[in-house]
């Protein structure tokens, strides 16, 4: 009896195994995306073109823009050096961040193959999670670094006068990884309820671009939009790491920064927790 | 019997035969949409927020400048408006061009397309459709037609002819640097090929051609046309009186691309070997 109870007590594992199961996780995401590796190759042709087009819109704004005092033209706190640097960052760090979870998710609800994972003795989410960062880790090698290695000579991108801010840049995109994946999950969750979803996360990719300060600098907005986006995620992906980068954020703002970014790792992992435990209820797999 | 009297029949009547079969294509099309309704509703909300996004844009940035190299925000609203039909257009069609070296080759679908006496690259076009591209055409209608009036331009009946022409025009620019794209795959296997980065370049035709370096523009007009999609017909009604002419070609880049392309398609089928699955 006492055996018995002890072959049924659900996921029954030392800390050890744990770690282990979940760490084999990031590494079979990396060796999945490696297979595709040839894809990753247009992938930093494109991204050089987007970082282009946005170069030249910004340097003929700069041209367009009254020049200050000093006679330098300055616009939402940046000088045009400063803003093609921001554009180019700010697009490294995607490559480094971006993934597809919500889709992902989004076709294993649709296709029924959620059932084998609801099956299987793990967290969905915390193996969703796992498999970003595999994921990202394979871009920092096969994506980001190429894309840096392309666009940092073709636009004259300068190193931080501070180098410190560098290490601080990359922590804080690793932290965007938490948040914007945490984001992906939740927005396939919505795959639960909806049919298809696939508009709504191609409004979800544009309109996080924006709302992450992508395309724009939030300096630019007006002030009530400001605080809007203030109080919104976005700015924990892109806005932030951008701006450490850029040497915005002196002194205790920068600490503060990255406390904002931890804070909505972990807050929008608690919430897709609630949400995927409600949402699970509510799936019905015909045959599979 | 059957073949012979088809063989007969005048170009014309040819035309109108297959014509027919593509309405029905259509019909059917549509018929099985319907199925999924909300999914129309869907796309377009996806639709909608990249626009408003990109409107937003460029308001926020026209905030800190009233002049883009000397285009007013109206202009530029013009020609990103102008840019938004032949996209719809060439996306409503095309859909099937993305996937054609997967589904057609790969997977050996081309095998039935061949088996039937209707023209190979019209069944493709027409086997599916993306209609969420029809608000891209209206919302791009509706941005020409609201900075136009912001402009007071003044349009006579030439100029709704020249819209008229050089809107779908535009789209063959599109759909024959994409057609010309997929031919390729005829001779290389390949999945997803360069079509993803070049797809990309397309942003590069809603704004201004002037705010690019020289070889952009020279890359825009001649390699990768796409300034001839939004830029040149545009310059039909705005910018310096020196363009106006060039804004006429726009047919025949659109039609001397498309057929180009055309010509290296057929080339591509009759290179053609089935995978035999």
């Amino acid at each position: 009896m006492t055996a018995l109870a002890h072959v049924l007590e659900p996921w029954h594992r030392s800390a050890r195994a744990t770690a282990g199961l979940y760490g084999h996780f990031i590494r079979l995401a990396f060796l999945k995306y490696l297979a595709y590796r040839l894809r990753y190759y247009t992938g930093v042709i494109s991204y050089t073109i987007f970082v282009s087009g946005y170069y030249y819109l910004y340097t003929a704004l700069f041209e367009s823009r009254v020049p200050g005092p000093d006679g330098v033209a300055t616009m939402g706190g940046l000088t045009v050096q400063e803003m093609v640097t921001y554009i180019a960052v700010g697009w490294i760090g995607r490559s480094f961040y971006f993934n597809n979870i919500a889709r992902e998710l989004m076709h294993q609800i649709q296709e029924g193959q959620i059932a084998m994972q609801l099956v299987k003795p793990f967290d969905v989410q915390a193996v969703m999670t796992f498999e970003a960062a595999g994921e990202s880790a394979f871009r920092l090698l096969m994506f980001t670094l190429p894309i840096s290695v392309v666009i940092v000579p073709l636009f004259g991108i300068n190193l931080p006068e501070d180098p410190a801010l560098l290490g601080w840049t990359v922590v804080s995109f690793i932290l965007s990884l938490m948040v914007y994946s945490q984001i992906n999950f939740l927005t396939g969750c919505l795959a639960f309820y909806m049919k298809n979803i696939s508009g709504v996360l191609r409004a979800k990719m544009v309109s996080a671009d924006f709302l992450n300060g992508l395309l724009i600098p939030f300096s630019f907005f007006p002030e009530w939009f400001q605080t809007a986006v203030g109080f919104l995620p976005f700015q924990a992906v892109g806005y932030i790491p951008v701006t450490i980068y850029l040497g915005k954020r002196p002194g205790n703002e920068l600490w503060i920064a990255l406390g904002i970014q931890a804070a909505w790792a972990v807050g929008l992992y608690l919430a897709g927790r609630v949400v995927w435990k409600r949402s699970v209820r509510t799936v019905i797999v015909q045959g599979g | 019997m059957q073949l012979e009297q088809r063989r007969q029949r005048t170009l014309a009547a040819s035309i109108r035969w297959q014509m027919g079969i593509f309405g029905a294509y259509f019909a059917q099309f549509i018929k099985t949409r319907l199925a999924y309704r909300m999914d129309f509703f869907v796309d377009t909300f996806g639709v909608m927020v990249s626009i408003i996004i990109q409107l937003a844009v460029l308001t926020t940035l026209f905030g800190k400048v009233t002049a883009l190299q000397g285009w007013t925000f109206e202009q530029v609203l013009f020609i990103y408006g102008f840019s938004l039909v032949p996209l719809g257009i060439f996306n409503i069609i095309s859909v099937n061009l993305y996937q054609f070296a997967d589904r057609y080759l790969i997977q050996g679908k081309f095998d039935r397309v061949l088996l039937r006496p209707v023209n190979t690259l019209a069944q493709v076009l027409c086997e599916s459709f993306n209609v969420s591209g029809l608000n891209e055409i209206v919302l791009g209608t509706a941005i020409v037609i609201w900075s136009g009036m912001r402009m007071q331009l003044e349009v006579g009946a030439l100029d709704v002819l020249a819209v008229l022409v050089m809107g779908p025009t535009a789209a063959l620019v599109y759909l024959g640097v994409f057609l010309g794209i997929t031919s390729i795959s005829f001779w290389i296997e390949d999945k997803m090929g360069i079509a993803p980065p070049v797809y990309n370049v397309i942003r590069f035709s809603r704004y201004p051609l002037t705010i690019y370096s020289l070889p952009v523009r020279v890359l825009l007009t001649f390699v990768l046309p796409f300034a001839w999609v939004a830029f040149y017909p545009a310059s039909w009604f705005i910018g310096e009186g020196n363009l106006h002419s060039v804004a006429a070609l726009t047919p025949l880049v659109g039609l001397v691309v498309f057929s180009g392309a055309v010509l290296l398609w057929r080339r591509g089928v009759a290179n053609y070997t089935s995978t035999g699955s």
